[in-house]
């Protein structure tokens, strides 16, 4: 703590560029050359992260201490900022002349904007490449995670919290429903032939209090990327390779029509559930099904304090097969070196550490966070339940990078899925029918990409 | 004292230089606040206007090329800033006269002296100190169908369960409640004050002609209540028209677009999609739209004192 507070105001006044007096000025240059590169125990070096205030704290509390066993002399502090002001405030610091960050952790679809407004470092160029340790195994990556990180063939973030879209199922709600285990191989068909015996009155008071599914129908831009989940597994796409929208058809009608008649077999009020509520009734039992983040797995089966079920109880696999393939959705968190940052060597050797195979591994051990290395998802699992849970994410990262499972890459990306949210919103909602809300999508979104 | 300064060539100067010293030093003292109020309001306002006349640019965050109404063209034309005003004014035409008639009418209620009338007033003003945001994600959980006290209670007397959030009229009509639960308490205070103004002899008069409760509620009070209850319209309206977190907490505009007032969509547009330029166009008819708004209720508030 106190290193922290003097490499802050150290840091403040070499910013500043306050001129001083003589001697206060050969103190200052002398402690700046010390401080160069990784610190040293006299000049320790202060790397600020900004990200999403969800995860950032917990972050802070464990890995840093894991970080500094191996880089004492790196302050790592993170400031967390609510995932709706995140990617705004970035780009406001990213483009003051003096920004406050050195690394920014970004959501899966932001890397083209931040590329586009030069915020970030190209983190396979020769700079960043002379600070790369050897044994730091780029093609160990897989290709979906990491392409996250990239746009117009560079790499500019390496993922540090890699996530999918998932499907949850409660075991003991099949089984009082009479109904065999769901596998991977089940379709969207076979989901609904069963969804409505997974809709039941448990306590005989004649009212239904168990459903069979809860995941995003709420107005809110991750709403969509169900939708696009079942778009893709049925072999649709959200752009052609013109890049022009080709979304708006028979396919991405019928997709729109599996997401909303999921509302059939979803408790009341589904409309209005997203993230949080559709965790909340999976939790407490309440529905046999959620599609939803697997990184909520541990919270949702692991920990006594957040959830009433158990790893027994509760299976993980991908989202049902359509006419093409099982569905997911990619949603990694990728970190990336700010390109004025004045600490390159030291933030690059945070980020290293954190995405090598070790790093990667605690991360996975302490946090819950899912790796994106191959060998890490290969090899012995922290914890037991980790093994379903890997296997699964491996199946989902090739799912997604067959059907390109991910949201429009483009500066412009955010705008489009703000469109795909208030559209999607509507038809779920029948203010729109299928037809009608996707058309205006893809006019919108064909404008707005422009 | 005449004869003096006619008496001196240079006395007009000399008279004028303390007026002018007098001038600067009133100026001076009021400097200070011209420069904040140009800093925290003609500053945001004339930025506003300046991005929304021009094509933004993300690397400087600042106005670009200047497209003139190449912004507007693009707001006029899309259909959900339309949706979000028709939505807004449904909002307004329901809401603020239920806020104002409540208000008073409570007012009315709680204004004949009684032991805990004081402690009664305290209590009103919590709803107002909540934070916009947190009175919604409380109402939220209040009103949800699945775990909401609400449904539950209405369920004992076998109504419901009712989906707030997922029927659109329900879903505005739970911000409605809301906000009126917020914002009665206010007009419940400034309605209170106005009564106790009122005077008593009137009412004494009133009450010797033999006038009942009604009539001396709708004959008496109500139009000496006039100006105040107009005054109050227009402030209620200044507040209402900037809704935006409440419905943030609470339906996030939805279901589909039920909810999806205009403050919402602009700043969903600027912080979300980042069309920062579009969205300053859309801020700036809102605010044109607001003052015309405002100058007519002004005005109608004035005849309406006239004619009372």
């Amino acid at each position: 703590m106190i290193n922290q507070t003097k490499s802050i105001l150290f840091r403040g006044i070499r910013r500043a560029g306050v001129a001083a007096g003589a001697v206060g000025l050969a103190g200052l240059l002398c402690t700046s050359a010390l401080a160069e590169g990784l610190g040293t125990a006299s000049a320790p070096i202060e790397v600020r992260i900004v990200g999403n205030e969800a995860f950032v704290k917990a972050w802070q509390q464990t890995l840093v201490p894991e970080f500094n066993k191996e880089f004492p002399n790196i302050n790592v502090v993170f400031d967390g900022v609510p995932y709706t002001e995140l990617l705004a405030k970035m780009m406001l610091d990213a483009t003051s002349p003096d920004p406050e960050y050195d690394i920014l952790l970004v959501d899966d679809p932001w890397v083209p904007q931040l590329a586009q407004i030069g915020a970030l470092k190209d983190l396979k160029g020769s700079e960043i490449a002379g600070m790369t340790s050897a044994d730091y195994d780029w093609d160990d990556f897989n290709a979906a995670p990491l392409a996250a990180g990239a746009w117009d063939g560079v790499q500019y973030a390496v993922p540090v919290r890699s996530n999918v879209l998932l499907r949850f199922y409660n075991r003991k709600l099949y089984q009082e429903a009479g109904l065999p285990e769901p596998t991977p191989a089940q379709t969207w068909d076979e989901f609904f032939a069963e969804a409505p015996k997974l809709v039941r009155d448990t306590n005989g008071d004649g009212k239904d209090d168990v459903w069979a599914i809860d995941t995003y129908f709420v107005r809110e831009p991750l709403t969509p990327t169900i939708w696009q989940s079942i778009l893709n597994a049925n072999g649709g796409s959200l752009l052609d390779d013109a890049g022009k929208p080709a979304f708006a058809n028979e396919i991405g009608e019928k997709s729109l029509e599996t997401h909303k008649r999921l509302l059939d077999y979803a408790p009341p009020g589904a409309l209005g559930h997203g993230f949080s509520e559709s965790l909340q009734a999976f939790r407490q039992g309440m529905v046999a099904n959620m599609f939803n983040w697997g990184s909520v797995y541990k919270s949702t089966a692991v920990d006594p304090k957040s959830t009433t079920l158990t790893v027994d109880q509760v299976g993980i696999q991908v989202l049902p097969v359509g006419t093409a393939s099982a569905g997911t959705h990619r949603g990694i968190w990728i970190a990336g070196v700010s390109s004025k940052t004045e600490e390159t060597e030291a933030s690059w050797a945070f980020l290293q550490w954190l995405t090598s195979k070790q790093g990667e591994s605690i991360n996975a051990a302490l946090m819950g966070s899912f790796p994106a290395r191959k060998s890490t998802l290969a090899g012995t699992p922290a914890e037991p339940w980790l093994g379903p849970v890997y296997a699964t994410l491996q199946q989902a990262y090739e799912a997604a990078e067959t059907g390109h499972m991910w949201r429009i890459r483009s500066p412009k990306s955010d705008a489009a899925q703000q469109i795909l949210a208030d559209e999607i919103a509507r038809g779920l909602a029948g203010q729109a029918s299928a037809s009608e809300a996707l058309s205006t999508a893809a006019g919108k979104i064909e404008k707005a990409l422009r | 004292m005449s004869d003096v300064l006619a008496a001196s060539p240079g006395s007009a100067k000399t008279r004028r230089n303390p007026l002018t010293r007098d001038l600067l030093v009133r100026w001076s003292f009021m400097l200070p606040a011209i420069i904040l109020m140009v800093a925290l309001l003609a500053y945001p306002i004339f930025y506003t206007l300046d991005i929304s006349f021009s094509r933004f640019e993300i690397t400087s965050f600042g106005a670009g090329e200047w497209v003139g109404l190449e912004n507007y063209r693009e707001v006029i034309a899309d259909y959900r800033f339309w949706d979000s005003m028709k939505v807004t004014l449904i909002y307004l035409v329901f809401a603020l006269p239920i806020q104002v008639a409540l208000g008073f009418f409570i007012a009315y209620l709680i204004n004949a002296p009684w032991a805990g009338r004081g402690l009664l007033r305290a209590l009103f003003i919590i709803p107002m100190v909540v934070a916009p945001v947190v009175a919604g994600g409380m109402w939220r959980m209040i009103l949800d169908p699945l775990w909401g006290i609400l449904n539950y209670w209405l369920g004992l007397i076998g109504l419901g369960p009712l989906d707030w959030f997922g029927d659109a009229n329900l879903a505005m009509a739970a911000v409605i409640i809301i906000d009126t639960w917020r914002w009665t308490p206010f007009i419940v205070l400034i309605a209170t004050a106005a009564m106790l103004a009122l005077p008593k002899d009137v009412f004494e008069a009133a009450k010797i002609d033999g006038c009942n409760w009604w009539s001396t509620l709708w004959s008496v009070a109500v139009p000496l209540l006039v100006p105040v209850i107009a005054a109050t319209f227009v402030i209620r309206w200044l507040g209402a028209v900037k809704m935006f977190d409440i419905v943030l907490a609470a339906t996030y505009g939805g279901p589909g677009k039920a909810t999806g007032v205009v403050n919402l969509f602009i700043y969903e547009e600027a912080f979300r999609s980042l069309r920062f330029a579009e969205a300053a166009a859309m801020a700036v008819i809102v605010l044109v739209l607001t003052m015309v708004l405002t100058g007519i209720f002004l005005r109608g508030s004035r005849k309406l004192e006239e004619w009372f």
